[in-house]
């Protein structure tokens, strides 16, 4: 079934006709996001040109249950984004005004196509800035942001998205359009911006978003140490956090990781080492400094082979650049690669990393580790061949990375999302009743489904499962629920 | 009729074997906030589910039952050099963690810190049906499905019994200092944001009232270290262009009084843009003032004829308000005008608790039972 020319003449009247996009080629753009491995066409791509359009697109997608995928920028990396057959994309590429920056309040608000580092180009005349920072940040959007919750390096003192979002006007799926949250922390019941934050598109598409703005500290200070093993460099981190300090961000990297940073970007990173520390702490200057000679006698007591101490703000980029290049750049070392996303309390990272090496070598697959230290955010990159039939190992190899961190305690996912790739995989972190408590919630937003569907929360369609007899959950048999 | 389950079966149990209405309670520090309840055929005390379930130090994390008082976790936390980075007046008056998450309460330091709803990274619940649902985990870091504990915050004991919680912890400061300075409001407002823009990081501002006539002081909070906080005072004084007075823990103390109210006066929680809050507050009869100069939120304390104008100047402001204690017998509005998103808190209520057994009233008018 194709959307019918009567559905087509109602979003050329909601919106301007040139700008609803029906020319299978130019659709083919809107195929998938920055998780290429999963493709639909859609039906038709609209370009709304202000939130009233986009409230205007939802009441025709409403009226004739037609299903729709709100986009930004397409840097997703779990296939939230990911059209629907005989649905609509909903591009939020064109609403991308700064509305207001507002400097005695610390604030700004802006349209959701706005990306997260123009919000921050925005704000710093006044001495503010946005302070989530995923990797993306370039490209990626606030709507998008929103959408995945995203965190980025410095989280770990900063926290996420929904920390910095004081509210959303927001277009539900019956293209009715609220408000949630609001100018301060205090709310009128229930936390509802909170739940809205990080839901992946499927709770509704938010058209304006006000966000906190922080004072750009007055010191930053940023260094690069070398160690002669993963544990070393774990052990590092825990004294910091030992010691009482929250640095602004903790960042590791592991042998391969480094060879491919350094092959791309020339960052000064050392050749061969086994792990790679960036640690950069922010604040007033009497306490960066006491704690920054903290944090390099640590190093050093660890036995830190090289320690370099960002001594400018272009030494200090060299050594972001290093880090925020490591994904693309593995793309130098192997032909093909999977970034996987999955979280372990941070005093389990050197098990981890020990059981995701063997789970490699099992599989005859490369894996090269860049990971949030701090919060034990791991980004294993697993390096394949698909030219040599090597795909559909390292896509289990990886999924398995994933399912492995649940089995730590941890999460299937820190920052990139569930979207359409973990969502089979949501019943090893969460029980059937767990994930109706959240499909009860989702119908309360979106009753009909057309809000994303398929993403986040597993289906049958989706993911194949047939009913048979009664195993003990994952979780049951970790003791970490009981069956009531 | 009080039931008081001491672990999550029980709740379960209790929940699914009690029928009709339920109010949900705790320490009862918060109880007669927002609507008043109606009548209930049970209450389901939560302060028997307490206790610590897993402290992890080196992931600062902790998972802790909801009744627990959190005076309690934090004195347990304590010697590992942790804390829940939160500072609610009731706290010391024994509120537990699922009433301070319920009510979604805050104290200043929430200026850096926020909410609990900022620090909770876990939540498990029981449904009005008897299911129990678990959200987030025991990682700081997890964007997996959807946030159920942020709901919790702020449903008044609405939507769900919170059964146990996972908190983000922070390291205790080596160091705190208070700077107060005498200042009317209007005044306290222009150092607060001369010291905002500058490179201070302050932990809490916030203005109190010393006096009806307009008296207050203004108390500015750093946290740091041994070594560095000296001189940080130092530059603070410097740009307040006035010695002020580094105090000890006296001026919060008083704070945290005003926050909880005065005899004879009702009092309404006010959020709304900070640089409007001091012209709100002049125009609002108030007798008594907390004002975060930061955050944008007043405690105010006003007689209860006044509390339904209070709603109406705080709504035209683009504000929040709700009513907190209030005298016996007083029968003032708990809620001003009804947000934009009505109809979604109405259709949550009615995924989770289709037959409004938790906490009826709470939302009058806006939810009627």
């Amino acid at each position: 079934m194709t959307l019918d020319a009567v559905v087509r003449r109602a979003f050329e009247r909601a919106l301007d006709p040139r700008d609803v996009i029906s020319d299978p080629v130019q659709c083919r753009a809107y195929e998938c996001d920055g998780l290429t491995g999963y493709r639909v066409v859609p039906e038709l791509v609209l370009l709304p040109r202000d939130g009233a359009q986009v409230a205007a697109a939802v009441r025709v997608c409403a009226e004739h249950r037609v299903p729709f995928v709100a986009r930004g920028a397409g840097t997703g990396l779990s296939g939230g984004a990911l059209p629907v057959a005989d649905g609509v994309v909903i591009s939020l590429a064109r609403l991308k005004r700064v509305l207001e920056v507002d400097p005695a309040n610390r604030r700004a608000v802006v349209e959701p196509g706005v990306t997260n580092l123009e919000i921050t180009s925005a704000a710093a005349p006044h001495g503010l800035y946005y302070a989530p920072d995923p990797s993306s940040q370039q490209v990626c959007t606030i709507g998008g942001n929103v959408a995945e919750n995203s965190g980025g390096a410095h989280c770990l003192k900063y926290g996420f998205t929904t920390h910095h979002v004081l509210s959303c006007e927001v277009v539900l799926a019956d293209g009715s359009v609220v408000t949630l949250g609001s100018d301060t922390g205090e709310q009128l019941g229930p936390d509802l911006r909170g739940v809205f934050v990080g839901s992946e598109g499927t709770l509704g598409i938010t058209t304006t978003i006000t966000v906190r703005l922080l004072r750009t500290p007055e010191t930053v200070r940023t260094l690069l140490a070398d160690f002669g093993s993963i544990v070393a460099a774990g052990e590092v981190v825990s004294d910091i956090i030992a010691a009482g300090i929250v640095p602004a961000a903790v960042e590791m990297m592991d042998t391969l990781a480094i060879e491919a940073a350094e092959q791309a970007v020339h960052a000064g990173y050392t050749l061969g080492v086994a792990a790679a520390l960036v640690v950069e702490l922010d604040g007033p200057a009497e306490e960066c400094d006491i704690q920054f000679e903290q944090v390099t006698a640590i190093c050093e007591r660890h036995g830190c082979t090289r320690l370099h101490i960002a001594g400018s703000r272009e030494e200090r980029a060299a050594i972001w650049r290093g880090r925020k290049a490591a994904f693309a750049a593995v793309g130098r070392i192997s032909p093909d690669y999977f970034v996987q996303d999955g979280v372990v309390p941070r005093t389990r990272l050197a098990e981890a990393l020990d059981r995701i090496a063997a789970m490699g070598s099992d599989a005859g697959l490369r894996v090269a580790n860049v990971f949030h230290a701090g919060d034990g955010n791991l980004h294993p990159l697993v390096l394949f061949s698909a030219a040599a039939g090597e795909s559909e190992r390292a896509e289990r190899l990886s999924g398995a990375i994933a399912e492995l961190c649940v089995e730590l305690g941890g999460s299937l996912s820190g920052e990139h999302g569930i979207g359409t790739d973990k969502a089979c995989s949501m019943p090893t972190m969460f029980t059937p009743d767990d994930l109706a408590v959240m499909a009860r919630v989702r119908a309360a937003f979106d009753p009909h489904g057309l809000c994303n569907p398929g993403k986040v929360l597993p289906t049958p369609r989706l993911c194949g499962e047939r009913p048979g007899r009664y195993r003990p959950h994952p979780l049951e048999e970790a003791g970490v629920i009981e069956r009531l | 009729m009080t039931l008081r389950p001491a672990d999550l079966r029980s709740v379960h149990e209790t929940v699914l074997d009690t029928p009709g209405r339920i109010a949900i309670t705790g320490a009862g520090t918060a109880a007669d906030w927002a609507g008043p309840l109606d009548a209930v055929d049970a209450a389901l005390d939560t302060t028997g589910l307490t206790g610590v379930i897993a402290h992890n130090p080196g992931d600062m994390t902790v998972a802790v039952r909801a009744g627990t008082p959190l005076r309690a976790l934090a004195e347990e936390l304590a010697p590992h050099g942790q804390h829940v980075a939160f500072d609610a007046a009731r706290v010391a008056d024994g509120a537990t963690v699922g009433g301070l998450i319920a009510t979604a309460d805050a104290g200043p330091s929430a200026l850096v810190y926020g909410s609990l709803r900022d620090l909770v990274i876990g939540a498990t619940v029981v449904l009005a049906d008897g299911t129990v649902a678990r959200s987030g985990g025991h990682v700081i870091k997890n964007v997996a499905g959807y946030d159920l504990a942020k709901l919790l915050h702020g449903s008044y004991g609405t939507l769900g019994v919170l059964v146990e919680v996972v908190l983000r912890l922070h390291p205790i400061s080596q160091r705190t200092a208070t700077l107060a300075l005498d200042v009317p409001l209007a005044e306290a407002a222009e150092h607060a944001a001369r010291v905002l823009s500058g490179p201070y990081e302050p932990v809490a501002l916030e203005w109190i009232s010393t006096s009806p006539g307009g008296e207050g002081r203004l108390l500015i909070r750093l946290d740091g270290t041994e070594q560095a906080l000296p001189a940080r005072v130092q530059r603070l004084h410097e740009i307040l262009g006035s010695p002020g007075r580094t105090a000890s823990n006296e001026p919060w103390a008083r704070h945290a009084e005003l926050v909880r109210g005065t005899p004879g006066l009702a009092v309404v929680r006010v959020g709304v843009r900070p640089s409007e809050l001091p012209g709100l507050l002049a125009a609002l009869p108030v007798n008594a003032v907390t004002a975060g100069l930061g955050t944008g939120v007043a405690t105010v304390a006003l007689a209860p004829e006044a509390v339904a104008q209070a709603h109406t100047l705080v709504h035209a402001a683009g504000g929040t308000s709700v009513l907190r204690s209030r005298p016996t017998g007083c029968d003032a509005p708990a809620w001003g005008p009804p947000p934009s998103a009505l109809p979604v808190l109405h259709a949550v209520k009615t995924a989770l608790d289709p037959d409004g057994r938790f906490g009826p009233g709470r939302f009058a008018p806006w939810l009627v039972p």
